[in-house]
């Protein structure tokens, strides 16, 4: 649907170089890096914003790489909303609609629905220095849905908003995705973003792609150290939870896993490797969570190693080469893994 | 106890200069709207004389103030947004009639509207800016254009261009984003610039002076009236035009005051 090939750029210190992606229609596709990757250039060159110094952009099979971005039906969200301060939030929404001479009636109509969707009607009067950051980043969604664009592409949307706003807006940002079957390109750099909202992920590190996956096989089987690094959640579960006596208990697969998060149903969990204790013998502390498993693989590199142990489940652990010499540790051996319940991460899956 | 006095007798000393400075200010001024008797004053303001003087620096400013943020907001922009080969040089070629005293400029414009080859392929085709009314106007413009550019960089640079952005995502050219959303976004700054400008055109004298001449009734500003009157000894009318000038000085000041927040007059 959206296919990039070979897209080269550079502007300034930041650079594209050779992107490659395909993403599929009414996909939600969420692009992971760091500061610096050159993920905002990627979002502004397929809005047409810069024209590439190389590559090719198609939309639905036509080239679009030349287009003017008022012609693309691509919509943009930023991080801090880019709302116009000198118009009303009904005016900011209804911006696109003016400018395709639509009948005044028609245009009220369409912002009335994109804002009654985003819960922001009441607001329209009001200009957006007066508003909350989660109320400017809906009504910015909102200017760029009430165009119906083919593609939405959103900038770390959820970035400058307190953790509970947004929270509620990630779960409205899934919820229009479902309604409207927009294809979404989302920007981020938070772990749950991923697992509430994407299909696929892609990790970009100095401008290339370098991994493209569903969540779980970006998690689980991080093709480059630098993805393991940047991810960090090495073991990565799929299971269900039970709330027992506000804890919430997860099952995944034969093992039990205690975590602080009030949280039931389908969940992902996420532990850090270096978050996990190995021991010889199983030893009384405040940590919750004990298993009892076998090393399957011992992998040395710098001055720390990574050991699988398989609890029922395959851990990661991080260790330093010290410790597996103290510990004697050898693949095959018996181990306790040990980790408290606030190492775990857990979100709705 | 001692360090107190000490830092007390600090901010008294500095507080005192401040007071003086302000003191000798407002009598070199009020001194001078209070010097005539007021009846002459008003005879002076309503002469044929200082009438022609107030409406031709009205005119001459306008126009050349117009001229100025017409050039003012694209060279602004340029300045701003894009990277070009030698635009610290263009930057400091800009900048230096800032920099130059009027009458510098007035000799060069003299030269180059004169006896130069342009300013004689000029006159040859019936274009003439010496010594008349044009010639105010282009001086005026060259020496405060610089003014005008400069405020108009420090409002757009304050523009983040992602507004633009988003406004061409949602279907503007680049011309009507910038009419609707970078203009609009820019004019607390662009209303300061251009009265700072037109303040600074009408008393603009050094480079009027010397490429529009200094002819009564015919290239006479008020700061050519001023100079007119005082080099002939009539006081009351030189006075006259000063006031006017005071008058226009204090309104423009307040005016900026009142849309130039953060912007930088120099």
């Amino acid at each position: 649907m959206l296919r990039i090939t070979g897209l080269t750029k550079t502007l300034g210190s930041f650079s594209l170089k050779g992107v490659n992606l395909h993403i599929e229609e009414g996909e939600y596709f969420i692009i992971l890096g760091p500061t610096g990757a050159g993920k905002t250039i990627l979002l502004e060159t397929i809005a047409g914003i810069y024209s590439p110094d190389g590559g090719t952009i198609a939309l639905h099979g036509s080239d679009i790489t030349r287009t003017d971005p008022k012609h693309r039906g691509i919509g943009m969200v930023y991080q801090v909303y880019m709302l116009f301060p000198h118009l009303t939030i009904e005016e900011n929404i209804g911006f696109g609609l003016r400018q395709r001479h639509i009948d005044p009636v028609t245009i009220r109509n369409r912002v009335r629905q994109t804002a009654e969707m985003l819960g922001i009607w009441h607001l329209r009067e009001r200009y957006p220095e007066t508003l909350s950051g989660g109320e400017q980043q809906r009504a910015a969604i909102a200017r760029a849905l009430a165009l119906g664009p083919r593609v939405l592409l959103l900038d770390e949307p959820l970035s400058a908003l307190d953790v509970t706003t947004r929270e509620r807006l990630r779960r409205e940002l899934r919820t229009i995705h479902r309604m409207m079957k927009t294809t979404i390109i989302h920007i981020t750099h938070h772990f749950e973003d991923i697992f509430a909202l994407a299909d696929r992920v892609a990790i970009m590190q100095n401008g290339t792609i370098v991994q493209v996956g569903t969540p779980e096989e970006i998690f689980q089987r991080p093709e480059t150290e630098f993805v393991a690094s940047f991810t960090g959640m090495e073991n990565v579960f799929c299971g269900r939870s039970r709330l027992r006596d506000g804890a919430a208990l997860i099952d995944v697969g034969p093992i039990s896993i205690q975590t602080v998060a009030g949280i039931e149903g389908d969940v992902y969990v996420g532990i850090r490797p270096e978050e996990v204790i190995v021991s010889r013998e199983p030893f009384e502390s405040s940590a919750i969570n004990t298993f009892r498993g076998t090393v399957t693989e011992i992998q040395q590199n710098g001055m720390f190693s990574r050991i699988v142990v398989d609890a029922g489940v395959p851990f990661v652990c991080a260790l330093t080469r010290q410790s597996i010499r103290r510990l004697e540790l050898a693949e095959g051996e018996t181990v306790y893994l040990t980790f408290k319940a606030s190492a775990v991460h857990a979100c709705p899956g | 106890m001692q360090r107190r006095s000490r830092s007390s007798l600090f901010s008294a000393s500095f507080l005192a200069i401040s007071a003086v400075l302000v003191i000798f200010m407002t009598i070199v001024i009020g001194g001078l709207v209070l010097y005539p008797s007021q009846r002459e004053l008003l005879a002076s303001i309503t002469s044929p004389e200082i009438l022609f003087a107030i409406q031709l620096s009205l005119v001459t400013s306008a126009v050349s103030t117009a001229l100025c943020i017409i050039i003012a907001i694209p060279v602004a922009y340029a300045m701003t947004r894009f990277s070009f080969p030698g635009k610290s040089l263009a930057n400091v070629i800009m900048n230096l009639p800032l920099s130059l005293p009027p009458l510098v400029a007035g000799v060069a414009l003299l030269i180059f509207f004169g006896p130069s080859l342009i300013g004689t392929v000029l006159r040859g085709s019936g274009i003439d800016i010496v010594f008349n009314v044009t010639a105010i106007i282009v001086a005026q413009f060259f020496v405060n254009v610089p003014y005008m550019i400069r405020i108009t960089r420090a409002a757009s640079a304050v523009i983040n261009p992602r507004y633009e952005y988003v406004a061409r995502t949602l279907g503007c050219s680049e011309w009507s984003a910038f009419r609707q959303v970078t203009l609009p976004l820019a004019a607390k700054g662009l209303i300061a610039g251009l009265v700072i400008t037109w303040s600074k055109s009408i008393g603009e004298f050094g480079a009027v002076l010397l490429l529009a001449g200094a002819t009564a009734m015919k290239t006479e500003t008020l700061p050519i009236a001023v100079y007119l009157n005082i080099s002939t000894g009539d006081l009351n009318e030189a006075i006259a035009a000063s006031i006017v000038l005071i008058g226009i000085a204090l309104v423009s000041l307040l005016i900026f005051e009142q849309y130039g927040d953060g912007t930088q007059v120099i």
